[in-house]
């Protein structure tokens, strides 16, 4: 029989996809209040808002007429031209309140905000049929409150995850959206306990939007993410990226939070996260991911945020143009970063150090010499070594104010039996004072052979020689490449490969980047490339397997990333043949040298697998080390 | 079994059979020699199940049997015994286990039964012919360099050796290519391989025959089958797999008309590649070639090291023309150049160059540019 479906059931079946899971809901809620200019947002969460999700907002707030329109299908306050090109809000499908409404208890509660006290009104809906509209005592703004989530479709009930896994996803669909939106405070608690918790801004911060983010950001992500974070800011034909990407050496082993937000509606795209592997890919081990919040502005008419049910995803006009946006400002901002190492690393070491069972830092100086050993041991195992350091750091402490004193610095030493034998014919330098032009400081020593000890004005540093050299050989190489082109080996015999058409057609598109890259390829028929020119870096290589790979990275993520990773790969095993390796001794001019190289090539801070080259410990850690502090 | 031989008999049949072990087996009876005490002498025969060597050396056999060992020990021990030694070995099925005695040297090495060994089944060859130690190096030496190792075109991981005709002479072709440069080496057909079929020789042996070619001076049987070759010298008897694949047709890749023709002392211009290539980059070696009227100049540039030119006499009467080659091919081929003069052929810088001796015609070289 065929029929027009009751409204109910329409609504039932649109709830199957705008809400999915308590976190939609909460998700759809907080973006009305956010549409309906809120300053401050309140959720409530019980059971992980299966019996109950509450949000309660200072907005513009609902007349009744308004309510009684708001859970009707298609009703919406948010698209006044009827131009779906254009849309300011985060809503405008009319969906979310009537699509909740069919699938659970809706009550809202709402005084408009200017109108007075007795201008407050509820309405109740349940599954979907409005019942009662009564008179109500309520600030201005709105409460909406969700009960028995799903009673009305058991089977949906049937898909939830576990309280504590529903909970989760709700938590971070309010902390996306705490993020995208600094100006307004909210909060997130299960009825005890408070889960989210997102202060307003003082006036002062709210003026500047980029310290804002940070501060909004440093909240969600920890401080650790604020001492490893560079701000981004780019623009590219009226195309904004905005945001804190982390540095290379502070990541995550999931790409779960790279937070991507699309005027100021969070979303996970995969442009986006491609973009973001694509600019990392050079700095990054493989497996790890980097933490960071981008906020793409573009014009509405140049994004169709209309794709997904949940709009959690969007599509641009130009893709290409926001890809290269991104890839470009991140690049840039971690080039120009080069020799920042992560914060977080050093404190590690710094944990390393300390004496063993005595975790308070407080504490670290009654550790004696006997856990001193012990505790250097995990760091710098051989006790001349270390007591070299450890007195050369002692020495240090005094001239904590006085940085230049030259004097002083003139006559600081190893003692002799720290010395290194290869120094001390070396006719060393007159040591100039660590300036603030040479961050990474004054080479004092090499412990093991390995590890080059500098000294700066607040702390000292420790380079991994090998680390570090190895990063700048290849850094000179990729420079080499990129100046004087990719040379190509011409093939005798052309290879033939087959892929399915599709993936051929996608291939042959970039026929012309590829070329940049050593790789000549032209199509031959539908499905079949034919390789005339490989590049020679790779010497004879498994085409017929770089073509699928290829092929395969094109299909998943628009990126070329394959072709860069193998030339990549054969530079860095040329570099790390070519670099100065651990156990060979340096003279001092040698280690200052290789300091102020690093400081002058960019992305000198991670070594070609990812891990840092250098780290640094401030004097303030080593007065804590000595329970000076 | 019971055998006495001579230390230094022994150790080279076991030096040419050992070499065919692999040094990671997951079958143990492969990392053995099967030793068979026969009539004739001592036999040893080793295989990796693709490739198969069976030698006879002399020794005095006071009771006939057979048993495995492991090679590589083996061979070991028998490296370290002194020179002029005398060497006893010995075999009761009983005990599993090889007796080595040899002056107040003895060793007990674990034995696996000879019944476990495999045998390579010797099936019909249909085409047996001989041709001499010399020919048969000549064909791989000036072939090999080029053999692919690239293991996914695994139809190119060996030398194409069948009959052909060239110019109405029938010829004995060996071809090697890596998809980069080509060599193709002839020689007159020999008796009785006129029809044999054409096949791939795997690598491997072609490297484990070229170790035994070394040391024979007689003519060489060659045997064929659809699947086997076999190479029988005097005492030893090396037997293979072939590559079960099409090679290419790479006469269609062989030009015959490139008409820009240029001569060159081989020598100096074997030195004068090498030297300027110390400067071409480590991985890809380009070296620059630019051809003008009576000369030649070799060019190299890296960012890295900095740059190198160097100009030789050639016969050159071609309009000028710049082409780029990988500067180890370009040594690998003259090295194979025996000759006093090269000749290349050059059509262009994107399309294969031919290099040949002046006073060699039996082998062609070709090569492909590289585009810096
Ligand atoms: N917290 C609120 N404060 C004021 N008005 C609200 C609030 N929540 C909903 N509304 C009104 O109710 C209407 C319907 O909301 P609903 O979420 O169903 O649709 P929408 O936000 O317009 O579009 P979408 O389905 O894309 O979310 C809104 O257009 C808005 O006018
Ligand atoms: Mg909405």
């Amino acid at each position: 029989m065929l029929r027009r479906l009751p409204a109910t059931l329409v609504n039932q079946i649109a709830a199957g996809e705008v809400v999915e899971r308590p976190a939609s809901a909460l998700k759809e809620l907080v973006e009305n209040a956010l549409d309906a200019g809120a300053t401050r947002i309140d959720a409530t969460l019980a059971e992980a808002g299966r019996s109950l999700i509450a949000v309660l907002d200072d907005g513009r707030g609902m007349t009744p007429e308004e309510m009684e329109l708001a859970v009707e299908r298609h009703a919406t306050s948010k698209l006044p031209d009827d131009d779906l090109l254009d849309i300011a809000f985060l809503g405008f499908r009319g969906e979310a309140l009537p699509s909740i409404a069919s699938v659970a208890r809706l009550s809202l509660t709402s005084r408009p905000r200017d109108q007075a006290a007795d201008s407050a009104w509820r309405l109740t809906v349940e599954g979907g049929e409005k019942r009662d509209l009564v008179p109500a005592a309520h600030p201005p703004g709105t409460r909406v409150e969700v009960r028995d989530l799903f009673f009305a479709t058991p089977a949906r009930l049937k898909f939830l995850k576990s309280n504590r896994a529903e909970q989760a996803a709700a938590i971070d669909a309010l902390q996306r959206l705490g993020m995208a939106h600094p100006e307004v405070a909210f909060t997130l608690s299960d009825g005890q306990r408070r889960m989210v918790d997102l202060p307003a801004l003082p006036p002062d911060l709210l003026a500047d939007p980029a310290s804002a983010r940070l501060s909004r950001l440093t909240r969600v992500l920890g401080r650790d993410f604020a001492d490893n974070a560079l701000a981004v800011d780019a623009e590219r034909e009226g195309v904004r990226l905005v945001g804190h990407i982390g540095l290379p050496t502070f990541t995550r082993s999931t790409a779960q939070a790279q937070y991507l937000f699309v005027n100021g509606r969070p979303v996970r795209d995969r442009l986006l996260t491609g973009a973001v592997r694509g600019a990392y890919q050079d700095v990054l081990a493989g497996h790890r991911h980097p933490v960071l919040a981008l906020y793409v502005e573009i014009d509405p008419r140049e994004v169709d945020v209309n794709v997904h049910p949940a709009k959690a995803e969007v599509r641009f006009r130009d893709p290409a143009l926001v890809r290269g946006l991104i890839v470009g400002a991140l690049r840039h901002t971690l080039a120009q970063a080069g020799v920042r190492t992560a914060t977080t690393v050093s404190q590690q070491a710094l944990g390393a150090v300390r004496p063993e069972g005595s975790a308070p830092l407080a504490r670290a100086g009654q550790g004696g010499r006997q856990g001193w050993h012990g505790g250097w041991g995990t760091w710098s195992p051989a006790p001349p070594s270390a007591e070299a350091i450890a007195a050369g750091m002692a020495s240090q402490a005094p001239a904590a104010n006085g940085l230049a004193d030259q004097g002083r610095l003139a006559g600081w030493e190893l003692p002799p039996q720290g010395r290194d034998p290869a120094n001390q014919s070396d006719p060393a330098p007159p040591p100039e004072p660590p300036g603030a032009d040479h961050p990474l400081g004054v080479a004092r020593g090499q412990v093991h052979d390995t590890y080059i000890v500098a000294e700066t004005p607040d702390g000292l540093v420790i380079v991994d020689q090998h680390a570090a050299h190895e990063r700048l050989v290849l850094e000179r190489m990729s420079a080499a490449l990129a100046e004087s082109g990719v040379p190509r080996q011409a093939l005798l015999i052309p290879e033939v490969v087959e892929l399915d058409p599709a993936a051929a057609e996608r291939l042959a598109a970039r026929a012309e980047e590829l070329a940049d890259l050593g790789l000549v390829l032209e199509a031959f028929g539908p499905g079949t490339l034919i390789v005339r020119e490989t590049p020679a870096l790779l010497g004879e290589t498994d085409v017929q397997g770089l073509i699928r790979d290829l092929a395969d990275e094109l299909a998943e993520t628009d990126h070329t990333t394959a072709l860069k990773q193998r030339l990549g790969d054969v530079c860095a095993t040329l570099a790390c043949h070519g670099s100065v390796r651990a156990g060979r001794r340096l003279s001092l001019t040698e280690m200052n040298a290789l300091l102020r190289q690093m400081e002058a090539t960019p992305r000198s801070g991670q070594c070609n697998h990812g891990r840092p080259t250098w780290v640094r410990l401030d004097k303030t850690d080593i007065e804590r080390l000595f329970g000076r502090r | 079994m019971k055998l006495t031989i001579e230390r230094t008999a022994l150790l080279k049949s076991l030096g040419h059979v050992q070499s065919v072990v692999e040094r990671r087996n997951t079958l143990a009876i492969l990392s053995n020699v099967l030793l068979t005490a026969g009539p004739e002498g001592l036999s040893l025969n080793a295989t990796d199940m693709d490739l198969e060597i069976v030698e006879t050396a002399p020794a005095e056999v006071v009771g006939e049997g057979a048993t495995t060992a492991p090679a590589h020990t083996l061979y070991d021990i028998v490296r370290k015994l002194p020179d002029g030694a005398q060497v006893e070995l010995s075999f009761e099925p009983e005990d599993g286990q090889l007796t080595l005695r040899s002056g107040r040297s003895r060793f007990a090495l674990a034995a696996l039964p000879a019944g476990e060994f495999p045998a390579m089944s010797s099936g019909a060859y249909g085409h047996t012919f001989s041709l001499a130690a010399g020919e048969l190096r000549s064909l791989i030496d000036r072939t090999r360099f080029a053999i692919s190792t690239e293991e996914t075109r695994y139809y190119l991981n060996g030398i194409f050796l069948h009959a052909a005709d060239n110019g109405g002479v029938a010829v004995l072709r060996a071809v090697a290519t890596d998809g980069h440069r080509l060599a193709r080496v002839e020689m007159p057909l020999p008796e009785g391989a006129a029809g044999m079929p054409s096949v791939i020789v795997p690598r491997k042996a072609v490297a484990e025959l070229r170790k035994l070619i070394d040391e024979a001076d007689d003519d060489i049987t060659v045997s064929l089958s659809e699947s086997r070759i076999r190479f029988a010298f005097g005492s030893a008897t090396l037997t293979s797999k072939l590559i079960d694949g099409t090679f290419p047709d790479y006469e269609r890749v062989i030009p015959t008309d490139n008409d820009k023709l240029l001569e060159a002392d081989c020598k100096l211009l074997h030195q004068a590649v090498d030297r300027v290539s110390a400067i071409s980059s480590e991985k890809s070696r380009a070296i620059k070639v630019s051809l003008e009227k009576g000369s030649l100049t070799l060019s190299a540039s890296s960012p890295e090291a900095g740059s190198a030119v160097e100009e030789i006499e050639a016969g050159y009467e071609g309009p000028p023309l710049e082409i780029g080659f990988n500067s180890r091919y370009l040594l690998d081929i003259l090295q194979q150049v025996d000759g006093d003069a090269a000749r290349f052929a050059i059509a262009d810088n994107a399309s294969p160059t031919v290099v040949q001796d002046v006073a060699d015609q039996t082998a062609v070289y070709v090569l492909m540019p590289m585009r810096v």
